[in-house]
């Protein structure tokens, strides 16, 4: 009787670890499936070919080519950067100066959309932030007295600017300027 | 015959604890795929007719389970307050979207700043359309005299409708992109009044 309770507890523990176990697995790959797709989106081959840490990248229109990011929209040209604000704020500029929808966006390490800016709110004025990671960084410079602060949640991360375009081939000469005026570079620079 | 050696017995209750493991992380990474990719999901998904659409996507009040779907299946989603997305895998009958068979998708214009239909594979990239007609958008919509829209997806063009061609035998995925929606709409987003999918004759 003793060595069947034994055998029991033993299978008990075992199963019972089993479980335990597999809950850990699935739920460090839900939590880390965003942060891998992530990563791989900002230190990829095609992020490392675009050049896009702290600097402004402009990818081609969206067509059947492209596929680095699920769902791309064909009424929409982006551009893109990777920030990094480990050693020291980020500053983005952008003055499309379009009618027409646009907007900037900053998805965190996470694939959170934390901050996003369009054309009505930015109005008249050219977009000027400073992107600074949560926390105290010693190294920070100052960033001007007034100007647009926007702490983001992780270091690293993604910036997205969206502009609409209906008609690519007719509004071409409009719409690359205006996607081209977006700046992403260390603030010290 | 063999004997039960100290040694032999450790090797298997050390092969047997790494049997153990290995169907543990088996079972975790099983789980999470089914989880994402296959489970139907409530609550935080609104339905709509043939659509759904997530009310956290790109939100960063998004929960473990949201975040992770949209980053396979709507990496860089806006939040609600911005972009609204919903996605149609099936018909109005609720047949799944097939590439090769064609359906009639109209409805009113919704209430959004702007607006924008794409069809998709069913690996969530555009198709190869030799004509370069991925989406009917809120620009370029012709509406008719009771002021809706219609476009067409499949293989075959129909005389007067926006078509998007949709070459292939595979699944296919409709996009709804509603930029700067209206407030109400953003408040609730089960109110949208839903284009209508419709296949249109026999599908192959």
């Amino acid at each position: 009787m003793r060595t069947w309770r034994n055998t029991q507890r033993l299978w008990f523990y075992r199963a019972l670890t089993l479980l335990a176990t597999a809950l850990i697995v699935h739920l460090l790959a839900v939590w880390a499936t965003p942060r891998l797709i992530m990563n791989r989106l900002m230190t990829g081959p095609a992020a490392q070919d675009m050049a896009m840490l702290n600097r402004a990248a402009f990818p081609p229109a969206v067509d059947a080519s492209s596929r680095r990011v699920v769902m791309p929209s064909p009424d929409l040209l982006y551009s893109v950067c990777v920030f990094d604000g480990s050693a020291g704020p980020v500053r983005v500029r952008a003055n499309p100066g379009l009618p027409s929808y646009w907007s900037i966006a900053l998805y965190a390490a996470n694939s959170d959309n934390f901050f996003v800016l369009n054309d009505r709110q930015a109005g008249a004025t050219p977009v000027d932030l400073w992107l600074v990671s949560e926390g105290p960084n010693p190294r920070d410079p100052a960033v001007p007295p007034g100007a647009r602060v926007v702490v983001s949640p992780s270091a690293q991360g993604f910036l997205l600017m969206r502009v609409l375009t209906a008609d690519y081939e007719a509004e071409k000469a409009v719409v690359e300027p205006a996607r081209r005026t977006l700046q992403c570079n260390p603030g010290g620079a | 015959m063999a004997s039960h050696t100290p040694a032999s017995g450790r090797f298997k209750r050390i092969g047997f604890a790494a049997l153990l493991y290995l169907a543990a992380v088996a079972l975790g990474l099983g789980s999470a795929w089914w989880v994402l990719r296959k489970a139907s999901w409530s609550g935080t998904v609104v339905k709509v007719g043939p659509w759904t659409g997530s009310t956290l996507a790109g939100s960063t009040d998004a929960d473990l389970y949201t975040r992770a779907r949209v980053a396979l299946e709507g990496l860089l989603a806006l939040g609600r307050d911005e972009t609204m997305y919903y996605v149609a895998r099936q018909d109005d009958a609720g047949q799944p979207l097939r590439s090769a068979c064609s359906y009639r998708v109209e409805g009113l214009p919704p209430a959004a700043r702007w607006w924008s239909i794409t069809a998709y594979a069913d690996d969530l990239f555009l198709f190869d359309a030799r004509n370069r007609q991925y989406s009917l958008n809120g620009s370029t919509a012709r509406l008719d005299a009771r002021g809706q829209f219609a476009l067409v997806t499949g293989p075959q063009a129909v005389e007067g409708t926006h078509w998007l061609p949709t070459p292939g035998q595979r699944g296919l995925v409709l996009t709804l992109r509603l930029y700067n929606p209206a407030p109400e709409l953003q408040a609730a987003p089960a109110r949208l009044q839903a284009p209508t999918i419709q296949a249109i004759g026999a599908c192959p």
